[in-house]
């Protein structure tokens, strides 16, 4: 072969070779490896037909969280690590420019989403509903936040939260 | 002096232990990043620096190296290399380490332009020594990053630098007989035809395709590192797939066709190999070979043909090298100046996402509610230990519960954790190595006017 025909073979197979490359790469899945995205907090999640207290606790946590990262303008799960310990609440409210007043208002239209996504999915009886959402505009923020932390102490023990009413309509839980 | 082999195997020495060094600390960065408590960032001007210098000393370095004599010029150069390179193993702060690379670099850039000069009357042949000057300088770079990384894990970064001494003083000891030789008769002018200005084509090529093969070592060994949690041996017997690949890719070189030919495409090759490297599917080590192995081949290709290129008819040798030398080291310093905001911003932007996908899956888990609230606090506390890198979950899982089936569900949770941390990792690096190979490309644009302009 010419230096020619050998300069131009080497130039065809330097393209070859990388085209072969990326054409596999990308064939294998290379342009869509990348972290799965969150989704929109202000967005309705559908509830997934829970069984128990414990699942239905779990979604009212998760719509709650939801409501509030909707509200707050962040993601839900940049929110559930700000709420883990008082520490990285004050670091997250630092970050975010959020006050006290503004992380309330959030936390609390955050329970009263999950209370109206429990109505609508049935998991909550309406009877329930009302005395809920006028409880939750009354709690401190603290107490607020362990609601959604763990909704169990709230659906589990309805009577701590409603007074003596509470027990009555308790029986109506699914 | 000297007979000639010792003298050749010296000079050759000389020019890859100094070339070695704008690459040699790649691997050493995690490890310098920690001990002397800086930045990203700021970590990246221990490499920066060094190739700065090279390229704003290398010129008026080759001048100096003819004003007094190239052997003097190399001995003087490899001592203060020398003694620059104990000064690097001795910093304790981010600043005294640079301040040492500077000085390091002024003298391997009057080592390597003298030893220019001094190789053709070494090897008896102006081409057999330009092709032996750029052959060890690529092989120098290529290797630099591997034997950096097993200096790193074997003893300690400051190893690197502190072996470099001797290293150099050994290099120096055949070239003191040519100095001497030099101070006894003057110096003797050895070609005073000037035969044009620099090829300026040739080395914006050489300036473009070296910030993209920067891109590849420098990127690929973070990635390695800081993403994949590799330890530094890890990583250098990971990276040693692309000098492997160069050194093959320099024994078939020369017989594959003309300069221009060989130069187009080993910039392709590097190219393709960044591509890859951007498109990576898995998380997996072995994906990173056969990018790497496009790469090498590449780079043993498109530098000792663009070297070759800048130099050929072009007198004086030292000034023309030094002009190749400038054009290598000013490629790889923006390169790296450019690339570095770029990934840091991604890695941090990535390290936030995969946080999110993280604390998604954490809390779409079947895991009780108590367990994933505890999870994620712990997710929390990992993320304020790891100062701005994608941090290692793993720990956040230890204990594992006891009761059977809600720790396979946390098992479960921790690979899936493992995958989106990947996953972020890996990503994170993708817009530079894209970038990267783009240079490359543009690389492509001066090896083609070079055959229809003269310059």
């Amino acid at each position: 072969m010419s230096g020619e025909g050998k300069g131009r073979f080497l130039v065809a197979a330097a393209i070859a070779a990388s085209l072969a490359l990326v054409g596999a790469y990308l064939a294998a899945g290379g342009a869509s490896y990348e972290p799965a995205k969150t989704q929109d907090p202000c967005k309705p999640r559908p509830w997934t037909e829970p069984e128990g207290l414990q699942e239905i606790a779990q979604q009212f946590s998760l719509s709650a969280l939801d409501g509030a990262a909707c509200e707050l303008g962040v993601s839900r799960e940049t929110l559930a690590r700000a709420l883990a310990t008082p520490q990285s609440r004050e670091r997250f409210m630092q970050r975010y420019g959020i006050d006290d007043a503004k992380l309330a208002r959030a936390i609390r239209a955050g329970l009263l989403r999950a209370i109206s996504d429990a109505e609508r999915a049935g998991a909550l009886n309406p009877l329930l509903a009302a005395p809920l959402r006028a409880t939750v505009r009354q709690i401190p923020v603290d107490q607020a936040i362990e609601l959604i932390k763990d909704a169990r102490s709230l659906l589990n023990n309805l009577e701590s939260f409603l007074g003596p009413a509470g027990g009555l309509i308790e029986q109506f839980l699914p | 002096m000297s007979p000639p082999r010792p003298r050749l195997t010296a000079l050759a020495v000389a020019v890859a232990l100094v070339l070695a060094d704008s690459s040699i600390v790649v691997l050493a960065l995690p490890q310098i990043y920690r001990d002397l408590d800086t930045s990203v960032a700021g970590v990246t001007w221990v490499l920066i620096s060094f190739n700065l210098v090279m390229a704003l000393a290398a010129v008026p370095a080759a001048h100096l190296a003819r004003r007094i004599g190239p052997g003097r010029a190399a001995a003087i150069g490899l001592a203060v290399f020398a003694g620059a390179g104990l000064a690097c193993g001795l910093s304790t702060e981010l600043s005294t380490l640079i301040a040492a690379r500077c000085v390091q670099a002024l003298g391997g850039a009057l080592a390597v332009t003298a030893v220019l000069e001094l190789l053709p009357a070494t090897v008896g042949s102006e081409r057999r020594a330009v092709a032996i000057w750029a052959t060890a300088g690529a092989a120098g770079a290529a290797l630099g990053p591997a034997v950096g990384g097993l200096l790193t894990e074997l003893v300690s970064w400051q190893s690197i630098f502190l072996l470099q001494a001797p290293l150099a003083i050994a290099a120096g000891v055949p070239v003191l007989a040519v100095a001497r030789h030099e101070a006894a008769t003057g110096v003797i002018s050895t070609e005073l035809r000037r035969t044009g200005r620099p090829h300026l084509l040739a080395n914006l090529a050489l300036a473009l395709v070296s910030a993209a093969i920067a891109a590849a070592l420098f990127l690929l060994v973070l990635l390695l590192i800081e993403g994949w949690r590799l330890s530094p041996i890890g990583a250098a017997i990971v990276v040693s797939a692309m000098p492997l690949a160069a050194l093959l890719g320099a024994r078939v070189g020369p017989a594959m066709g003309s300069e221009r030919a060989r130069a187009a495409a080993g910039a392709i090759l590097v190219s393709g190999g960044l591509g890859g490297l951007a498109l990576l599917p898995h998380a997996e080590v072995a994906l990173t070979v056969p990018p790497q192995i496009l790469v090498g081949l590449g780079l043993a290709l498109v530098l000792s043909a663009l070297t070759e290129t800048a130099l050929a008819g072009r007198a004086p040798q030292a000034i023309h090298g030094g002009w190749t030398i400038s054009a290598r080291h000013a490629g790889v310093a923006i390169g790296l100046i450019v690339l570095t905001p770029l990934f840091t911003a991604d890695l941090a932007q990535q390290r936030n996402d995969a946080l999110d996908a993280s604390t998604a899956v954490v809390l779409d888990s079947k895991v009780e509610p108590l367990l994933k609230l505890q999870l994620a606090q712990r997710i929390e506390e990992r993320l304020e230990g790891e100062r701005g890198k994608v941090p290692t979950l793993g720990p956040a899982f230890e204990p594992l519960p006891e009761d059977p089936a809600t720790r396979a569900d946390v098992i479960l949770l921790r690979e899936e954790l493992q995958d989106q941390l990947d996953r972020a990792a890996t990503h994170a690096f993708s817009p530079s190595f894209g970038l990267g190979a783009l240079i490359g490309l543009l690389a492509l644009i001066p090896i083609g006017l070079a055959r229809r302009v003269d310059l």
